[in-house]
Order: structure tokens, then C-alpha cells, then sequence
């Protein structure tokens, strides 16, 4: 029986004008990292800003969900999405915090990407009603644990994922660098070398690992106490377990095994759409006791 | 790759026995690369195979199980094969490092020092320090060595992981081979016998509790149960979601709740009547005499009626019940028709009249009884696993060493990582930085 929570139009408007504008700020991230990535460098601090105004407008956003669903707004693809999003803008000004300007063409990389989950959310086939949870869901400790591990280990194998693209990027125009126009030169010469760039796939990646291993954790955890059983072998379990494989196989083979370049690049490549899967193939083509999203 | 980095005890250079040979395989983490990437691939495609077909053929057949083993034991072995030069290289570091040998570092710097040159090291560890390293001086064969370091731990972080990764994996064995699965249930006063753990649960109340007025919220079933084992009472509790009966390892959950229609049989000639009748949706029940059955198709408990004509119900709250059934007479089976609570309806047969009466209505409740022996290994595990994890990937450790030529008046820097060499890259650009402050000051 699908229910839907009444919710006071003032409250939906302000609801909807947050999410609207995040959106718009996010549009404009993008654009500022990529005029910056094309030699305009002056745009570099303002794409910088907009990311933090979209992120602060996601907050705002996310806490009137939350007030108007009355639980923390992750049920179902709109609410996870943007909480999604919001935690990958967060890993990601927290290393560009870090390292400073010399990101910023990370940012021209992971931005668009961002925009295309912030578009799929605002897609009209993406149910954004507002839902309560099901009691057998109502277990908060270990399901806030669960939500919040696993959005942070989908933020760092985005940005892992962005860096491999820049890597391919990088790695592609070296051999005819030389014969190619002005404008990819400048780009060239802004991405960071591929080494810097395999060492900074390597942390996002350790970090997504962590994370994604505490999620089936606390998952697990959470299934035992609703259920009575930590593992069911639901479709939705089964890829977040592929993907988790695919990223433990990245991470030895890098560091025992010594590989590096394009085959590390390609595992994190899989990785990354195998959590994509987890998140929005399960969903959309297999189906499991998880397809509430 | 330096060699700091693998850590790998040293080969002779004469060809191993085959024992030898076999148990390096058997240790690789080539094996190890291909039984986890196996793994992942038997796994993509099982989930392609619906659910219970997967679990059945697939995750429980003996052949994914020995995979499984079988990287457990290649785990194992690779583990512990490395905890001796693991050890050797956390505690027992080289020192005898020349000026040279700092300078051909992979990260390294020199310094120049004029000003400080009276007391090189000393100056320098006072840099170590204000970054985090511990420092000493040690005397290596070509003059005196400072050495600092951080984050020894680090190194044995995919110990700490591989080891609770096999304590899971134990854990999840002892479970599966000791416990059960299982589902049981019923209506108020009803028992039910669990085979596997040789235990009788009494029912003796399924209540409902309505969270909302009008009952769009699925209602909480909460039930009061008692086990018994030869008469003796081992365990009571009022089971609801979230909530369970824990004995022995045993737990009673509330998994869902149903509907019981009540219904009642009359015949209005005789005035004889059967019932009430108790069934579940798509439980049938067959009037001898009259060569009848009456199946039970949905209990609606807030009727009402789509704008398309299908009966559906408003909300969980049973505001006004009503059956859909089905009369089936010697084969063939008739339109389905609507029983409301209380109103009788009479259904002519071949063998005359009948009258039907949805006399009542109750909740039966399902439960999923399983025994699991191995949660706490799981728990052990699990919290383990995440700090291995954390010392792997954050406890990075670094080592510096500096080492003063007195003839050119430099020092030499280096820094060695065990993975992360972006750190340390870092770490020795502050350090440079602050060498050279100290040195214009
Ligand atoms: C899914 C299962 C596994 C997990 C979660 C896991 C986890 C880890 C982690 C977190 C590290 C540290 C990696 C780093 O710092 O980048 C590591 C290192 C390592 N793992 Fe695994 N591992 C798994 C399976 C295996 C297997 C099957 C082998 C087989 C031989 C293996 C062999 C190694 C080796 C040799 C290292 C180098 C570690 C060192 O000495 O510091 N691992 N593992």
C-alpha cells in the first residue's frame, strides 16, 4: 500500500526551492571547473565557491526533507541520491581543502559526473514522493550508520573513478601532445601528473574501501536485527560484495603485486560500475527485498 | 616498488623443493587475485538467476563453497608466511645507511647548512619531531644517522584484516553448520512445533497495534509467545518487529502477519451450520455434502472499490471487512463474489442452497525462527576487520633519515613510505621548508 506523508505547501515550496537551487549551483560548479580546466584560471576560485554554495544549499535542502518526512531522508533513489551527492561534494572540498588549486581540474573531472547523478534525481521517473519507512526498517542506530558509511564509500569511488578518467585523459594526449591544438594543450598541462594522479586514485579508493566494507557491516548488522539473518544473499548484497571484491583485487594488486597504469585504471573503471550497479541496476533491472532503493 | 615496500622474504636463487613450490603457490597473491576476481564473476551472474535458484545452486553448492575455502586458506598461509619479515621489517630496521644511500632515496633532499652545521642532527630532529616522527641518532658505519619515524602499526594492518576476514569466514561456518532457518507461525492459541531445535512456540495472542487514525500505516503485530521443550518452559516474550525471543542462540522473529477469515456455513433448510471456518488467503475448504469448495482470495479489511472496479482497501485498520471468494462445484469454478462481515449471503448449489457468513476475523503471525552460534565470532570480526582497515590505510608509516656530510657541509634527507608515497612527498617537502628556515633564521 503505497502512503504518502501529507506535507504543508509553505514546507514543499521551501522543500523544492532548495533542491532547485542546489541543482542550478551544482550546473554552475561545473561549468566554472571546466572553464578553469580550459586555461580560463580566474574561474577556478569561482567554481570553487559555487561548490560550496551547492552544498551548503543541499544541507538546507536535505534538513527540510528530513523535517518533512520526519526521519533522515534516505528512502528510495531521491533521498539516497542527493545524500549521495552531497557526501561525494563533501570528500571532495575536503581534499581540494587540502591540496588547494592545483584540484581544481580533479574538480573539472568529478563535477560532471556529479551533475549526471544530480540530473538523474531530478529526472521525473525517480519517485521524490514522500514516504515513511517501514517498520521493519525502523532500527535507527545501526540503519543511520548503515546510510552514512555508505553514501561516504560511494563519494570515494566517484572521486576515484573521476581521477582514472583523468587518467586516461592524461595518458592519452601524452604521445600526441605535441600535434594537438592550443586548447588541449592547456588542458594537458593542467591535469596533474599520471603518478600524482594513480597515488590520488589510490587514497579515494582506500578510503571508499573502508567505507563500503563498514557499510556491509553495519548492514549486515541491521539485517540480523530486523530479519534475523546478517546475510540473504539478496541481489543488492550480492554487488555491493562484487564491487567491494573488485576494489580489494585493485588495492593488492597495486600494492603487493606492484601493478600500476592502465590496469589498475581499469579495475577502478569496473569498480565504479559495479557500485553503480549495486546502487541503480539492482533497482531498475533485478529485483530483491532492496528494490525500495 | 621499493624493496621496504614487498616485504617479501628473500628467494634463494637454487630452485625451491616442489613442497616448496606448491605452498608458495598455494601463499600467492596471484591465487589470491584470481580466486577473489572468480568470485566476483560467479557472483555477477548469479545474481542474474533469481533468488532462491541462486542460493540453492549456486552460493550453497559445494564448489562455490571451496572456492571459498579455498581462498580462505590461500589467506591464511600468505598471512602468516608474512608475519615474521612483517615483524623484522617493523621493528628491526636497517640502519647502517650511508650519506649516499639517503641522497638515491626515491624521495630525498639535501640541504645545505652553514649556520647550523655546529650540531646537524640535533637540529634536524627537532624538525622530525615538530612533524609527528619520533627521533634518534644512531651510529652507522659511516658516521651517525638521525632516524624518525610514525605509524608502525601500519604495518600490520592487513594482518589484523586477513586475520578477522578468516575469523568471519570461521564464524559464518560454525553458524551455518550448528544453526538453522526456519518459519513457523499461527493465530491466538495456536502451537507449532520446530523440528530443528526440538522446541514447541505457543501463541497465545496476536494483537494488532494501529499507529495512525486512519490506518494508512501498517499496523505493528505484536504477539505473546512462550517455548517449551518436554513440557518446561524456556523462553517467553512479547515477540513484535524489531523485538525477538532470544534462547539458546535461537532467535523468534516477528517476520509478518495475515489475515484469518472467520467464516461460517449454514444450510438454511436443515439450519445445520459448520464454522466458523478459519483461512488464510488462498486457503480452500470443501463442503462434503454439497460437493463444494469455497476459496478464500483476499480479506480486505477497509474495503472499497478502484474506479476501475477492483476491490482493494483503504488501509490496514478494519474499518469494514470484506472476503473475496470463490465457489468452485465439481470442477468449475465461478465468478468470485464479495462477503462482508455480518451479512449473509446465500449461494444456490446443485445440491441446494447454502448460506455463507464472514462471521469474524483474526491475525495469525509469521515468525522466522533461526539459531545462529556464530554471531559473536561475526561481531569480533567485523569490529576487527574495520580497524585493520583503519591502520592499513591511515596508520601509513614513515620513516625519515638524515644523515650530515661534513666535507660539503650538506645534509642528506630521505623518506621512505610503505604504500604511500604521496605522503611522504609531503611530509619531506615540510620538512625541507623548515630545514631551511632554520637555517636563514
Ligand atoms: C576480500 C578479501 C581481502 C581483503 C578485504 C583484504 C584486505 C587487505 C588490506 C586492507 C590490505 C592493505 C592494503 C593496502 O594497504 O593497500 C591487504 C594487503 C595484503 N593482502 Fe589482502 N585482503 C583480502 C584478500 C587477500 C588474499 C586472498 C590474499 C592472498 C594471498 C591477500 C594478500 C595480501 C597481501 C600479501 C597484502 C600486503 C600486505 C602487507 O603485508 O602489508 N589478501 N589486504
Amino acid at each position: 500500500m503505497p502512503v504518502i506523508i501529507e506535507v504543508a505547501p509553505a514546507a514543499l515550496f521551501v522543500e523544492n526551492l532548495f533542491f532547485r537551487l542546489a541543482t542550478v549551483a551544482y550546473l554552475a560548479a561545473t561549468i566554472g571547473y571546466l572553464l578553469n580546466l580550459g586555461g580560463k584560471k580566474e574561474w577556478g576560485n569561482f567554481a570553487s565557491l559555487s561548490l560550496r554554495i551547492a552544498f551548503v544549499l543541499q544541507t538546507a535542502f536535505l534538513v527540510t526533507r528530513g523535517i518533512n518526512v520526519e526521519r533522515v531522508p534516505f528512502v528510495g533513489h531521491f533521498e539516497f541520491g542527493n545524500l549521495f551527492i552531497w557526501s561525494t561534494a563533501l570528500v571532495y572540498l575536503w581534499t581540494e581543502w587540502r591540496q588547494k588549486e592545483r584540484y581544481y581540474a580533479v574538480g573539472a573531472f568529478l563535477l560532471p559526473l556529479l551533475l549526471l547523478y544530480v540530473i538523474y534525481v531530478n529526472l521525473p521517473m525517480v519517485n521524490s514522493a514522500h514516504r515513511p519507512l517501514p517498520p521493519v526498517l525502523r532500527y535507527p542506530l545501526w540503519l543511520n550508520i548503515h546510510v552514512s558509511t555508505s553514501v561516504l564509500g560511494y563519494a570515494g569511488f566517484s572521486l576515484a573513478f573521476a581521477l582514472a578518467l583523468m587518467w586516461l585523459l592524461r595518458t592519452g594526449l601524452e604521445k600526441t601532445v605535441a600535434q594537438a591544438s592550443p586548447f588541449m594543450k592547456t588542458v594537458f598541462k593542467a591535469i596533474p601528473q599520471p603518478k600524482a594522479l594513480e597515488d590520488y586514485m589510490y587514497s579515494a579508493s582506500a578510503f571508499g574501501f573502508l567505507f563500503q566494507t563498514a557499510m556491509i557491516i553495519s548492514g549486515s548488522i541491521w539485517a540480523d536485527a530486523s530479519w534475523g539473518r546478517y546475510w540473504g544473499w539478496d541481489p543488492k548484497e550480492m554487488w555491493s560484495l562484487i564491487t567491494w571484491f573488485v576494489f580489494a583485487v585493485y588495492l593488492h594488486a597495486r600494492f603487493t603485486r606492484g601493478w600500476s597504469g592502465s590496469r589498475t585504471v581499469a579495475l577502478v573503471m569496473v569498480g565504479w560500475v559495479a557500485m553503480m550497479f549495486t546502487w541503480l541496476g539492482v533497482a531498475w533491472l533485478l529485483s530483491g527485498i532492496h528494490s525500495f532503493g | 616498488m621499493n624493496n621496504e615496500a614487498s616485504g617479501l622474504p628473500e628467494r634463494p636463487a637454487a630452485p625451491d623443493s616442489p613442497q616448496k613450490q606448491i605452498l608458495n603457490f598455494l601463499s600467492s597473491m596471484q591465487l589470491g587475485i584470481i580466486l577473489l576476481l572468480l568470485l566476483a564473476v560467479i557472483s555477477v551472474f548469479a545474481t542474474l538467476r533469481p533468488m532462491d535458484e541462486a542460493i540453492a545452486n549456486i552460493y550453497t553448492s559445494w564448489w562455490f563453497v571451496g572456492i571459498m575455502s579455498f581462498t580462505a586458506l590461500n589467506l591464511l598461509l600468505c598471512t602468516v608466511e608474512r608475519i615474521g619479515p612483517l615483524y623484522r621489517q617493523a621493528f628491526r630496521p636497517r640502519l647502517e645507511i650511508s650519506f649516499e644511500a639517503v641522497k638515491k632515496m626515491s624521495v630525498s633532499r639535501t640541504v645545505k647548512l652553514k649556520k647550523t652545521a655546529a650540531d646537524p642532527l640535533s637540529g634536524a630532529a627537532a624538525v622530525f619531531k615538530a612533524n609527528g616522527l619520533s627521533a634518534r641518532v644512531v651510529d652507522a658505519p659511516a658516521g651517525q644517522l638521525l632516524f624518525g619515524e610514525k605509524g608502525r602499526l601500519g604495518y600490520f594492518g592487513s594482518v589484523v584484516t586477513h586475520l578477522s576476514l578468516l575469523l568471519i569466514l570461521l564464524g559464518a561456518m560454525y553458524g551455518a553448520l550448528t544453526g538453522f532457518e526456519t518459519q513457523g507461525g499461527g493465530r491466538s492459541g495456536e502451537t507449532f512445533f520446530v523440528r530443528e531445535g526440538n522446541f514447541h512456540v505457543n501463541i497465545h495472542e496476536v494483537k494488532m497495534e494501529y499507529l495512525d487514525e486512519d490506518g494508512k500505516v501498517r499496523p505493528r503485530a505484536k504477539s505473546n509467545i512462550t517455548v517449551t521443550r518436554r513440557g518446561e518452559e524456556i523462553g517467553r516474550q512479547l515477540v513484535s518487529i524489531n523485538i525477538p525471543l532470544r534462547f539458546e542462540g535461537v532467535s523468534i522473529y516477528h517476520s509478518t502477519f495475515l489475515w484469518v477469515s472467520q467464516l461460517t456455513i449454514t444450510d438454511p433448510q436443515t439450519g445445520e451450520s459448520v464454522g466458523p471456518v478459519k483461512l488464510l488467503d488462498g486457503d480452500q475448504y470443501t463442503v462434503q455434502d454439497k460437493n463444494i469448495a469455497i476459496s478464500a482470495l483476499a480479506f480486505f479489511p477497509d474495503f472499497t472499490m478502484t474506479p476501475e472496479g477492483r476491490p482493494t482497501t483503504r488501509g490496514y485498520k478494519p474499518n469494514r471487512p470484506v472476503l473475496a471468494y470463490r465457489i468452485t462445484e465439481g470442477g468449475q469454478q465461478r465468478q468470485w463474489e464479495l462477503l462482508e462481515l455480518g451479512k449473509p449471503t446465500v449461494v444456490e448449489t446443485a445440491a441446494g442452497p447454502l448460506e455463507l457468513t464472514l462471521s469474524g476475523f483474526e491475525n495469525a503471525a509469521v515468525y522466522s525462527i533461526a539459531k545462529n552460534l556464530g554471531r559473536p565470532y561475526l561481531f569480533i570480526g567485523s569490529m576487527l576487520m574495520l580497524a585493520g582497515m583503519y591502520m592499513s590505510f591511515f596508520l601509513s608509516p614513515r620513516r625519515f633519515y638524515a644523515v650530515f656530510d661534513g666535507k660539503s657541509s650538506t645534509l642528506a634527507v630521505g623518506g621512505r613510505g610503505y604504500r604511500n608515497k604521496l605522503l611522504i612527498e609531503q611530509l619531506m617537502e615540510k620538512i625541507e621548508t623548515e630545514l631551511q628556515q632554520k637555517e636563514e633564521k
